[in-house]
């Protein structure tokens, strides 16, 4: 950069010897990550490989932003190994441009993209005894196979797809049920089928209604993917239009089939339906080889279009309907495969429960985590001298139970405000009582400020109280207004301000039995 | 880095299986001199599902040809006259309006250069590919008069100054302008249809405008002033496909193939339902191929090599249910309990009240009123909502706009009788439900 870097020269007659990294930076040496190793029939041995090439050899040249030991990837993203290189860009050899890995790519469990190496070594006298020590019980085993994040080693469910002939699947789903995480684990099968050889290679473009700016910006995603080039969305439409109506083709790629998956196709949804049509019209024409899966939440979509389009939609539908409670039970239990940390019962009272509500596998996941890291805290607020006996203990004691289970419905499915009724202070109890007492008295729900401080006083007076002023009982009554507790008008009206019960139904479950104001239960 | 694949051709055969002389009768083919159709090959099942593509088009399209030969004598004697004309055809969708006409395109420039006149030029545009309305003029201006593209008029300045003057230096060409979708040029005052049909009117212009579109009334509701300057344009309707229609077509395509794929009461019941519904080939189409996909995945689940080598009935039912699917009394029982206890409360609470709509919050109340009486805890106001709009979600009920949540309108999109019916095997709601 303007400097003339001067290197140390070697001591005559001697050669320099660089290691690896040296000579892999100065290009003298290439890496490669190797993805698989298989042994043909014929007694060869192949390897399938990705290579990695540094900043120089890129068209662009080593840019001040690239750090020290940076390397690009060819056409797919990598891991980074143990401090040694960082990779967070796919080098395109035909576009000579860069993009950041898809979340296809991710082979492996969690993804590290991003992740800066070394900071863990930071502190690590601060770090306390339990969080460092590094053999994870089988409680914290639990913990983490249960993260939406990991993904299972295999779905109960699967689907199929099909090739070459212009298709459009519609898979509808009840939402968070896990639609993105099927349908990715069998485009992930399909690319190792390509890989293997037994398919012929095809190009994969996904697309999110919800990220695209506008609708018709969806014509310059795929065009953007499909040729590199970035475009408006016009000359996209009328370039698509040349390539799956007419058939024109350009690029080498082109006679790839096209497999399109639309995440959220009720957002395309326009005035007057264009570009669902435009979209859907294309699989239709021959020569296209065009394959569409599109998703959505809502059953009777193609029944709310216009006639021509679903006419167009064929009736290829897949449905992922809620989750009963077997269902539930055995997905957890696959997550859990190898761990015994929870008892039978705790998993099936789990499942019952949600699938009674919604049959959403994500909400049976959380609750079971979180039912695991209460009772892992739980044990870990036993004294230490029982955890001596390592074995046995987990053995007995750390089978997460019933109870856990229930505590961790009770979280999730309590709404807050009934513990913010329980855990508030004294004088906003007694004002939410008064306001219920009020409601029952006169059966109507909204009450005047000074109607309010009439009714404190006369149940704090006689229940041997303090009355309190009513400048403190502004002040309380604000601080729930803005929980939205109780609803209230602008404070400017003073006396006049109407109030009204938000929970009414609530109050009288969160305030029962009250240890402190035992007297409250008499006017609820 | 070496990668092999194989190309479908390649892939390997397995033998051909015959029949046994001990099937039913029903199964076996009606021609014994026809050759057996091997579902297990792949390649033989990818001919049949590319013979009941939509996008594969046959050489002569069938049960047309009264409608292709009214367009076709219409566009001759245009031609004929070197006179321009306007056509508008229209039809539900999926009634070969568009593989109709571009088949008499075709025709047309073979008969015309067999009786001698010049071969007319063509220009098909789908106008929902337009971004914009009138850049249907920019269009015919690039196709056919290349030479005006840069000229600082508008496209449709260009075209009226052309069509106005004689002498022109292009040739004297008729133009077929096929527009298909045609009521997406309508725009705010029709200008731009106006514009298209009023080109029509000028006398030098030598166009043949066929529009295409679904609506039988358009030009009557948009352009009720072509009929008084009298360039009204012929109507040609297309009718929905009749049972027979369905059947024939459908026979044509595998005709090609030489071996029998259905049996004939399949395909019959297949084309009944469809010409019920909606007469819609692409539907039909669409039914056989899942057809065929429901008699392969009884096929991959054939353990012993039983010769299945025909769609039969059966198969064909399951695909009809699938594509006719409503939301049947299954999808209600399936649902998880609470999303079932709120549609009972909401039953009761529109026959109680003798209402059909109701908002949120009333719901709510009614829900957690029924809940106590099942002895059931009720959910809080909080899950509430997620649970309703899984509920629209599946298309049983239907949530209003309002932007305070309790106060949206909810109405119930199913037959009450349907919920009544569904509910009532469940002891559990038989209470709830009955009273």
């Amino acid at each position: 950069m303007g400097k003339v870097a001067e290197l140390p020269k070697p001591p005559e007659g001697k050669k320099v010897k660089r290691t690896a990294k040296e000579k892999l930076l100065s290009s003298d040496l290439w890496a490669a990550r190797i993805e698989s190793l298989w042994k043909e029939p014929d007694g060869s041995y192949w390897l399938r490989c990705r290579w990695y090439t540094i900043p120089e050899e890129t068209a662009t040249g080593r840019q001040p932003h690239n750090l020290r030991r940076e390397l690009y990837h060819f056409f797919e993203a990598n891991n980074e190994g143990d401090d040694v290189f960082y990779c967070e860009y796919e080098y395109d050899i035909h576009w000579h441009s860069f993009k950041r890995l898809a979340e296809i790519d991710d082979s492996e469990e969690n993804s590290r993209r991003g992740r800066v190496f070394g900071l863990q070594r930071i502190g690590t006298k601060r770090i306390p005894e339990h969080v460092r020590s590094h053999k994870q019980t089988e409680l914290e085993r639990a913990k983490a196979m249960l993260l939406l994040a990991t993904l299972p080693k295999s779905l109960p469910f699967s689907i199929y797809d099909d090739q070459c002939l212009g298709l459009f699947l519609y898979i509808h789903v009840v939402p968070v049920n896990g639609k993105t995480m099927s349908v990715l684990s069998v485009m992930r099968n399909l690319r190792s089928e390509v890989d293997a050889g037994t398919m012929r290679p095809y190009c994969f473009i996904e697309i999110n209604g919800l990220k695209l700016a506008t609708p018709e910006n969806i014509y310059k995603v795929i065009y953007e993917a499909l040729s590199g080039h970035r475009v408006g969305w016009k000359k996209a439409l009328h370039y698509l239009n040349e390539r799956f109506s007419e058939g024109i083709k350009v690029g080498k790629q082109a006679n790839q089939p096209c497999v399109l998956l639309i995440d959220e196709l009720d957002l395309l949804l326009t005035r007057n339906q264009s570009v669902l049509y435009n979209v859907l019209d294309w699989p239709t024409r021959s020569h296209s080889k065009l394959v569409i899966i599109g998703i959505a939440n809502t059953m009777d979509l193609p029944e709310k279009l216009l006639p021509r389009i679903s006419s167009r939609m064929g009736i290829q539908r897949l449905c992922f309907g809620p989750y009963n409670y077997q269902q539930l039970q055995e997905i957890i239990l696959t997550r859990l495969e190898g761990s015994g940390a929870f008892e039978e019962q705790a998993i099936e009272f789990a499942s019952r429960k949600v699938a009674a509500m919604s049959g959403d596998a994500r909400r049976a996941l959380e609750i079971c985590r979180r039912a695991a890291e209460l009772a892992d805290y739980r044990l870990k607020q036993l004294p230490p001298t029982t955890k001596m006996t390592n074995n046995d203990n987990s053995a007995r004691k750390c089978l997460i139970g019933m109870a856990d289970v229930e505590s961790a419905i009770q979280e999730v499915s309590q709404a807050p405000h009934i513990r913010i009724m329980k855990t508030g202070s004294r004088l906003s109890k007694i004002l939410l009582v008064s306001m219920v007492h009020e409601l029952y008295k006169s059966g109507l729900s909204e009450i005047t400020f000074d109607k309010l401080a009439a009714t404190v006083s006369s149940l704090c007076s006689s229940n041997r109280e303090a009355i309190p002023g009513w400048d403190t009982l502004l002040k309380v009554s604000c601080k729930l207004g803005e929980c939205r507790i109780i609803l209230c008008e602008e404070a400017t009206k003073h006396k006049l301000q109407k109030l009204q019960l938000n929970f009414p139904s609530d109050v009288a479950f969160a305030l029962k039995d009250c240890p402190e104001i035992p007297w409250l239960s008499k006017y609820l | 880095m070496k990668r092999k694949f194989d190309t479908l051709s390649a892939s390997p055969k397995l033998p051909g299986i015959t029949m046994s002389p001990s099937r039913s009768l029903r199964e076996r083919s009606p021609d014994p001199q026809k050759p057996i159709w091997n579902p297990r090959d792949p390649g033989q099942m990818h001919a049949v599902m590319e013979a009941l593509h939509v996008s594969s088009i046959p050489d002569n399209v069938v049960c047309r040809e009264d409608e292709q030969k009214r367009i076709a004598d219409f566009c001759k004697s245009c031609i004929k006259e070197k006179k321009s004309g306007s056509m508008y055809v229209c039809g539900l969708p999926g009634t070969g309006k568009t593989l109709s006409i571009n088949k008499v395109e075709e025709l047309l420039v073979l008969w015309s250069k067999e009786v001698g006149f010049q071969t007319p030029e063509t220009l098909s545009i789908n106008c929902v590919s337009l971004p914009k309305a009138s850049d249907l003029f920019s269009k015919m201006i690039e196709k056919f008069h290349p030479h005006l593209k840069n000229n600082a008029c508008s496209p449709l300045q260009n075209l009226q100054k052309l069509y106005s003057q004689k002498g022109q230096p292009s040739p004297g060409n008729m133009m077929i302008i096929i527009v298909d979708e045609v009521n997406h040029l309508i725009t705010k005052g029709q200008v731009v249809l106006l514009d298209l049909f009023m080109l029509l009117t000028l006398p030098y212009s030598r166009c043949i405008l066929i529009g295409i579109a679904n609506a039988i009334n358009l030009l009557d509701r948009f352009l009720p002033i072509l009929e008084p300057l009298n360039c009204k344009p012929t109507v040609v309707t297309f009718c929905a496909y009749s049972k027979d229609q369905i059947l024939k077509i459908i026979q044509q395509r595998l005709g090609v193939l030489g071996y029998d794929i259905f049996e004939p009461i399949a395909l019959e019941f297949c084309a009944r339902k469809v010409a019920a519904a909606s007469g819609d080939m692409r539907r039909a189409l669409s039914v056989c191929r899942s057809a065929i996909e429901v008699f392969e995945a009884e096929l991959r689940l054939a353990t012993n090599k039983e010769d299945l080598n025909i769609v039969r009935f059966e198969h064909m039912e399951i695909a009809l249910s699938r594509a006719f699917k409503t939301v049947t009394v299954h999808t209600i029982q399936s649902l998880p309990q609470h999303q079932q206890i709120i549609l009972c409360s909401l039953v009761k609470f529109f026959r109680r009240d003798k209402k059909n709509a109701t908002t949120l919050g009333e719901l709510h109340r009614s829900y957690s009123e029924t809940c106590k009486d099942m002895h059931i805890p009720p959910y809080g106001w909080f899950e509430f909502p997620d649970m309703c709009s899984a509920l629209s979600d599946q298309g049983l009920l239907n949530i209003g706009r309002s932007k305070e949540l309790r106060n949206k309108r909810v109405t119930l999109q199913i037959d009450s009788s349907d919920i009544r019916f569904a509910l009532k095997e469940i002891r559990f709601f038989n209470k709830a439900v009955t009273d």
